[in-house]
């Protein structure tokens, strides 16, 4: 009988063991040119390391599998396996990095599991800023800002490796760790919220063998969720921090004598045909596109809950009137209803996101009626208006706090219909103004150049993907960690 | 023989009386149904008016009221109504001064009053065997006799036509939606309308730019009708769309309703392309994935819908003529309508967002079918496995699936307008697009409405086809629910 954790272990390791592999293959398979052929030999190098370390995961899967694997007692050879697996993340394998953490810890809270993917980010963020190096300036708050990251990044390391001793501590000093770690968060790195919560309940005293069934503790059992969590804190963090370290001169100011050119360490991803950099570009079209996304989400799931309660709870022609007139908006799909409304207001970026939060309120406003209507007919809604307790009270108090969760898996999923919707009109040009770095935007112009220099129109449409399907992962998350058949 | 068809219209007769009396409890479809049978019920009123002078019931209630008050109940049940709310006020610990609990005492003690009136009469009528004298009453009588039941035919004859719509529920079912879908529409051309109408830019200036005299300014505006107020529009327009005239467009001079009439079969063969693809792709696969489901195949193949449903298409038409039309040169990288080949693209592309929408949703409603008790029943007759999928599992989970395709096919529609403007494809989306940019205000909202319009009777087909294919809404309606 294989303890809990020694099922979680495993359950990890194989979903990261086929991920491995398919990151070593994908290195391997860049570092192959085509025309003229021949091989690049730095590219393979990584992928002949990333290969190695895919086999020593591979082996320690084999390993843990094996009946006689013990989480609290594991023999030497598990241990040094897991180190060295560590060590992956030197080769940029970050699978093998979770997976080598995962089974060289005692024990497996949530906190720590958080922990791990909040260093990750810290990481890739340094990483990522740290290209600015190759450019031919920096801004003034460059280092300022990268040290404050690589403070942050030391401190979250920190309570990755001895964050489950919080415990012991003291109570005045466990306030003050958590309030510095609630004080790094303000980076943008959404996990650290995480962190501090799964640290804050597990040190309440009536925490101690209670079950676990909040959406943040159901989360970490899927790993494509907290992959996705990782990739969005990724890109908060780098919209908050890019203002700071990347130069806005290089996205916006043309420089004719960079016109086009290929990828290289100090353009990673080329410059456009007005010799900006596509880096920095995308770079900042993160903000346009997270902030667009969000409030073209927040306006409608307002609006429309509002609308769907109301109607919910009224019933009768309050409900028939409402319905009856969102029906009449549902009719017209949203991408022609923005088209409608740009024709009528000109392109830009408030008339986009109205636009957009105006086709969206239906299904909201649909989605929070049935929660609602299923809500009201329960006993405790009847037991409320028993004590005298009025309308407004009842919805604010009872309905809606309890019609909320399909509400937040259904928003986590349009705020990337919205990313793609808003990307998808800034390509036809009807969306964000055309000389802002946007997603769209950017692709627009490297869809000119398809031919000659695809890169330019590679790389924010892989941008953009990576940020759906982030959120679409984490969507699909969350709703089996609302779903009460499936805990 | 003579004697059986008249039994066989008496029998008619009593069939119409009962269906009229049923759909006169619903207060609008009885004011419908007096209303064109006007003249018919000129001859019922004639007849109750001169009934109603021997007509004692006005007495009886009179008489009632008047017992009640009398002997005392009334002054009881007032004082009663009384003690209970002021129970009520210091039970809840509300704060309530004494006229207040008086006045919602009172409140009570009217409904509770009509209500003791209206049963004792009843119970009146009762004991005496006669009914009280009102217009339904005395139209069932004249129905009865075969010279009302001939008039009631001659003179209202479109009553019978609401009558059996409104008796047959199917029939009524289909007549509410037909109506609703119409109401929709007529809202969809008020909102278009509306914001188009909102617009702060002058249309003319646009068109005819700067150097224009204020005659041409003035001419543009009265042949396109701008100077009309906005309600005059807003009722020629909700008129031009269903007699298929919006007038010419702005630019170009041509008719917009004949422009988007060339348009709309390409638009909707590229749709209707996209859509038979990928429900071929997206139903086996999606029930495959859901038999072996938790298997490589499954997690691999619904990863690769979520990446479906993740992917822009404009991305992936530019990703697809890169690789296929660009690199490979196995298919046109634009459209011509000569070549079948060069639509698989296109259909791809706009089927893509539909074919993993439909997959995930058919693999998650197969899975939800397989656990339930038939199946294993199925399975302990002994069915073959590929029977039990087959035959027992799959048309069931096909039911939310088809409601999937319904609204899916809705947003392809709309995404048509980028996937044509990225493959250079001349149909309605991005006739949109591009009219946008002039912006040729009638050509925008006719494409936008007509494909609203599509959209709405695409609904209504997909949501009458459910009804008809799944027995337990079936049943629903026709139990008038």
């Amino acid at each position: 009988m294989k303890s809990y954790q020694t099922n979680q272990i495993i359950q990890q390791f194989q979903f990261n063991n086929g991920l491995t592999w398919a990151y070593s293959i994908l290195w391997l398979f860049l570092s192959i040119e085509l025309q003229p052929f021949g091989i690049s030999l730095p590219l393979l190098l990584i992928g002949v390391v990333n290969t190695g370390f895919s086999m020593i995961h591979q082996m320690l899967l084999y390993r843990v599998k094996q009946k006689s694997f013990n989480v609290e007692n594991k023999p030497v050879v598990e241990r040094i396996l897991a180190a060295l697996l560590i060590l992956g993340l030197l080769a940029g394998n970050f699978f093998t990095f979770i997976s080598g953490i995962m089974a060289l810890k005692k024990s497996l809270s949530t906190g720590l599991i958080y922990s791990i993917y909040m260093v990750l980010v810290d990481i890739l963020i340094i990483g990522v800023t740290s290209l600015n190096l190759f450019k031919p300036f920096v801004t003034n708050s460059f280092l300022t800002t990268l040290s404050i990251l690589i403070i942050t990044l030391v401190f979250h390391s920190l309570t990755l490796a001895f964050g489950q001793k919080v415990s012991n501590w003291n109570p005045g000093s466990q306030k003050f760790g958590l309030g510095l770690l609630l004080l790094s968060g303000l980076t943008g790195n959404l996990l650290v919220f995480l962190v501090a919560a799964s640290f804050y309940s597990d040190n309440q005293p009536e925490s101690k063998g209670k079950r676990q069934t909040s959406i943040r503790e159901n989360l970490i059992k899927n790993h494509a969720a907290l992959l996705g969590l990782l990739f969005i804190s990724f890109l908060v963090t780098l919209a908050l921090t890019s203002n700071f370290t990347f130069s806005y001169s290089f996205a916006v100011q043309n420089n004719y004598s960079n016109i086009l050119q290929s990828p290289s360490i100090q353009y990673p991803f080329g410059t456009d045909n007005f010799g900006r950099d596509v880096f920095t570009r995308i770079v900042y079209g993160t903000q346009i596109s997270l902030s667009v996304g969000v409030l073209a989400t927040a306006i409608p799931l307002l609006i429309g809950g509002a609308l769907g309660a109301i109607s919910g709870f009224y019933g009768r022609q309050t409900d028939n009137i409402i319905m009856r007139l969102l029906d009449i908006l549902y009719a017209i799909p949203g991408l022609l209803l923005a088209i409608t409304i740009v024709a009528a207001f000109g392109a830009s970026t408030t008339n986009l996101i109205i636009a957009l939060s105006l086709g969206y309120i239906p299904s909201y406003a649909r989605t929070m009626r049935a929660n609602v209507l299923q809500v009201t007919n329960l006993e405790y809604i009847e037991a409320a208006r028993a004590l005298g307790q009025n309308n407004t009270q009842i919805i604010l108090k009872h309905v809606i706090p309890n019609s909320m969760a399909p509400m937040i898996v259904r928003s986590t999923l349009t705020i990337g219909t919205a990313v793609i919707a808003t990307s998808s009109l800034s390509y036809l040009g009807l969306g964000v103004e055309a000389h802002i770095p946007e997603w769209g935007n950017i692709l627009r112009i490297g869809s000119q150049y398809l031919e000659t220099y695809p890169y330019l129109a590679i790389y924010p449409g892989l941008a953009i993907i990576l940020l759906v399907l982030s959120f679409n992962f984490l969507g699909d998350g969350i709703r089996d960690a609302t779903d009460p058949r499936l805990n | 023989m003579r004697q059986e068809d008249k039994n066989k219209l008496v029998d008619y007769r009593q069939l119409v009386i009962e269906a009229y009396e049923n759909a006169s409890k619903e207060r609008h479809v009885s004011w419908a149904l007096k209303l064109l049978s006007f003249p018919f019920q000129l001859i019922v009123l004639i007849r109750y008016l001169f009934n109603k002078r021997k007509d004692d019931s006005k007495h009886l209630i009179e008489k009632v009221e008047q017992e009640f008050k009398e002997n005392g109940e009334a002054a009881a049940l007032k004082k009663e109504l009384l003690i209970q709310e002021q129970r009520k006020v210091s039970f809840l610990d509300q704060s309530m001064s004494q006229s207040q609990i008086e006045k919602s005492s009172e409140n009570h003690f009217q409904e509770a009053y009509h209500q003791e009136i209206k049963k004792r009469v009843n119970s009146r009528y009762r004991k005496s065997n006669t009914l009280p004298q009102d217009f339904l009453h005395e139209t069932t009588m004249l129905l009865r006799l075969p010279l009302g039941f001939l008039l009631s035919i001659v003179l209202g004859f479109p009553m019978y036509l609401l009558l059996w719509i409104v008796s047959v529920p199917m029939v009524r079912y289909i007549a509410n939606r037909l109506v609703a879908m119409l109401l929709v529409i007529v809202g969809v051309i008020a909102i278009v309308f509306t914001l188009l109408y909102l617009s702060p830019s002058d249309a003319a200036l646009n068109i005819l730019g700067e150097q224009a005299t204020p005659q041409q300014f003035e001419n543009f505006n009265q042949v396109h009708g701008l100077n009309d107020p906005y309600i005059v529009q807003l009722w020629r327009i909700v008129k031009g769309v269903f007699t298929f005239d919006l007038g010419i467009s702005f630019a170009g001079n041509e008719r917009v309703v004949a422009s988007i009439m060339r348009r709309f079969p390409v638009t909707l063969q590229l749709a209707l392309f996209a859509l038979i693809l990928s429900v071929s792709v997206a139903l086996p696969s999606g029930i495959y994935a859901a038999v072996k489901a938790n298997t490589t195949f499954d997690h691999l193949f619904m990863f690769i819908a979520l990446i479906g449903i993740s992917i822009p298409s404009f991305w992936q038409g530019l990703i697809f003529i890169l690789t296929f039309s660009i690199n490979l040169g196995w298919l046109p990288a634009t459209y011509n309508a000569s070549n079948l080949a060069s639509l698989i693209m296109p259909a791809v592309v706009l089927g893509t967002a539909l074919m993993a929408s439909v997959a995930r949703m058919t693999r998650s409603s197969t899975l939800e079918v397989i656990n339930q008790d038939y199946i294993l029943t199925a399975r302990a007759k002994g069915l073959s496995s590929k029977r039990v999928i087959l035959r027992h599992a799959v048309p069931n989970a096909l039911i939310p699936v088809i409601t999937i395709i319904g609204l899916q096919f809705g947003a392809m529609l709309g995404g048509a307008a980028v996937t044509e403007q990225v493959f250079n494809i001349s149909g309605l989306g991005s006739y949109i697009v591009n009219k946008q940019f002039i912006p040729d205000i009638p050509s925008v909202m006719a494409g936008v409405i007509y494909i609203a319009i599509a959209l709405s009777i695409v609904n209504l087909i997909v949501d009458l086809m459910y009804s008809f294919l799944d027995p337990r809404i079936r049943s629903r309606i026709n139990n008038g629910q």
